[in-house]
């Protein structure tokens, strides 16, 4: 179940930042917790992801500045998260693995969808060059997934390839130095963006075609 | 029905004829976003590279590209060719390819040789928005940050044209991000249009919600201007960017306790 709770009035051009901290006492532990600005109070509980009732821009689309921090410092990005739906698929290259002593590095994936029922896929790691299997891992809809990056035997060279044929998500790279001291956050573009004007949404459509079948060989 | 007309006008205003991103002349252009290089003593800058023709099919190109450098004025300071292995990654440092003699950032881009047939079919360019990373202070890990924009595009003849598009009238882009007093931000934007372009950089507080300052700056085509933001202890700011382009998104380098993190708006 979907459950809204009101953080407060925001005036025109004002601006707010909200900490994990700041909403702790009101998500469960296992809960993905989404902020939203709406023009009107949506319902406190609902089967279906509430829609929100506001000005929307398409270019870019509305969102906010997100980060991670450590006691010495922060990581931030753009990001937004509309639903996906169902039948989506998940593909990504993601070149983001970054070496040295005590370095970490993580694949956080992030779901919503319109339904509240809960759903799981199945992530496949492959080294794009070759198409060799690394591994596979569940995660679930509506949650923020981690899968550690760190002993798959990728090298420097190898470009990571992430896939998943039972549900799409945001692909985000976490890497953080042995001692938190210094992070990094990004996420990487889905296939379309690999192309720009005519049928864009085809040539995304023309790469899950082509990877997927490339794999299931 | 008129209320409805008013409000697709009202849109119009803002939409009609006003592409984020224009149409290169030659189909067979590729195009790529104009990354920010920064190069000195404590900066360092990497790429990373991926033969993106090669995604699309099998023996695509002969997974060459070529790098171009700028410096902060928009002159064109280098050109390098490169052969990629397919699917493949392949870390460049940027800062080593544009060495030391160009001051300590400009720009460049990077252009795959040429779209595969399969691209060109569905009426669409190759774009290189690829993910850049900076090193400060030699720490043990970069921080990336993706190209948000395709700005740059070269056709089969080497020509290269600039791809921002502009707005009719004059649009305000409000980075949704906090400064605060005690951190030094630098912003760095980029005028991605074939026109010179004003902007005018408005702090506002967060508190009162007034201005409290302004900086305004005329850029010629290619041209990036960095913005020191320095706050003072009476409260934090937010930023609003006022000019003629569609999006006039900045990159934000934060530096705090001498450790980096950097994203764009």
């Amino acid at each position: 179940m979907w459950v809204t709770k009101n953080l407060g009035l925001l005036a025109p051009g004002a601006c707010k930042t909200i900490t994990a901290s700041d909403v702790a006492d009101i998500v469960p532990e296992d809960a993905l917790p989404l902020l939203s600005l709406t023009r009107t109070r949506p319902v406190e509980t609902s089967d279906v992801l509430p829609r929100m009732d506001s000005a929307q821009t398409s270019v870019p689309a509305w969102r906010a500045t997100l980060g991670l921090s450590s006691p010495e410092t922060q990581t931030s990005y753009q990001g937004e998260l509309d639903a996906f739906p169902p039948q989506g698929s998940l593909l990504t290259f993601g070149p983001f693995v970054q070496f040295g002593e005590g370095v970490r590095n993580y694949l956080i994936l992030l779901n919503i969808e319109n339904s509240a029922t809960s759903r799981r896929a199945v992530l496949e790691i492959y080294d794009a060059a070759e198409g060799y299997f690394r591994e596979r891992f569940a995660f679930k809809n509506n949650a923020c997934t981690a899968i550690s990056l760190d002993n798959l035997g990728f090298n420097s060279g190898d470009l990571p390839m992430f896939l998943s044929q039972g549900m799409a998500a945001i692909p985000l790279y976490f890497s953080s130095s042995g001692d938190g001291a210094h992070l990094s956050l990004e996420h990487t573009h889905p296939p379309a963006s690999l192309v720009v004007h005519g049928r864009r949404w085809e040539a995304q459509k023309l790469l899950k075609t082509r990877w997927f079948a490339k794999v299931s060989i | 029905m008129i209320g409805e007309k008013i409000a697709r006008f009202g849109r119009a205003v803002w939409t009609w004829r006003q592409p984020l991103t224009l149409t290169p002349g030659d189909l067979h252009s590729t195009i790529s976003d104009l990354f920010v290089w920064r190069s000195s003593e404590v900066w360092q800058t990497f790429f990373e590279l991926i033969d993106i023709p090669s995604l699309f099919e099998d023996g695509q190109g002969s997974g060459q590209v070529t790098l171009m450098f700028f410096d902060r004025s928009g002159n064109h300071i280098r050109e390098e060719k490169l052969h990629l292995p397919a699917n493949c990654r392949k870390t460049l440092n940027i800062s080593s390819l544009v060495g030391r003699t160009h001051g300590e950032s400009g720009t460049f881009a990077i252009f795959h040789s040429a779209a595969p047939p399969s691209v060109i079919k569905l009426g669409s360019f190759l774009a290189e928005r690829g993910y850049v990373s900076y090193c400060y202070r030699n720490a043990p890990l970069r921080s990336y940050v993706h190209g948000n924009l395709d700005v740059i595009s070269r056709g089969r003849d080497g020509g290269l044209q600039l791809l921002g598009g502009t707005s009719f009238l004059s649009r305000e882009f409000s980075l949704q991000y906090e400064f605060h007093p005690g951190i030094a931000y630098e912003l760095v934007v980029l005028n991605p249009t074939p026109l010179k372009q004003r902007f005018t950089f408005k702090f506002i507080s967060v508190l009162s919600g007034k201005v409290r300052s302004i900086q305004a700056m005329i850029l010629n085509p290619g041209v990036i201007q960095w913005v020191p933001v320095a706050i003072e202890e009476s409260g934090s700011v937010r930023l609003i960017i006022e000019s003629r382009l569609v999006m006039a998104r900045p990159l934000v380098f934060r530096i705090q306790n001498l450790k980096l993190d950097v994203f764009h708006g």
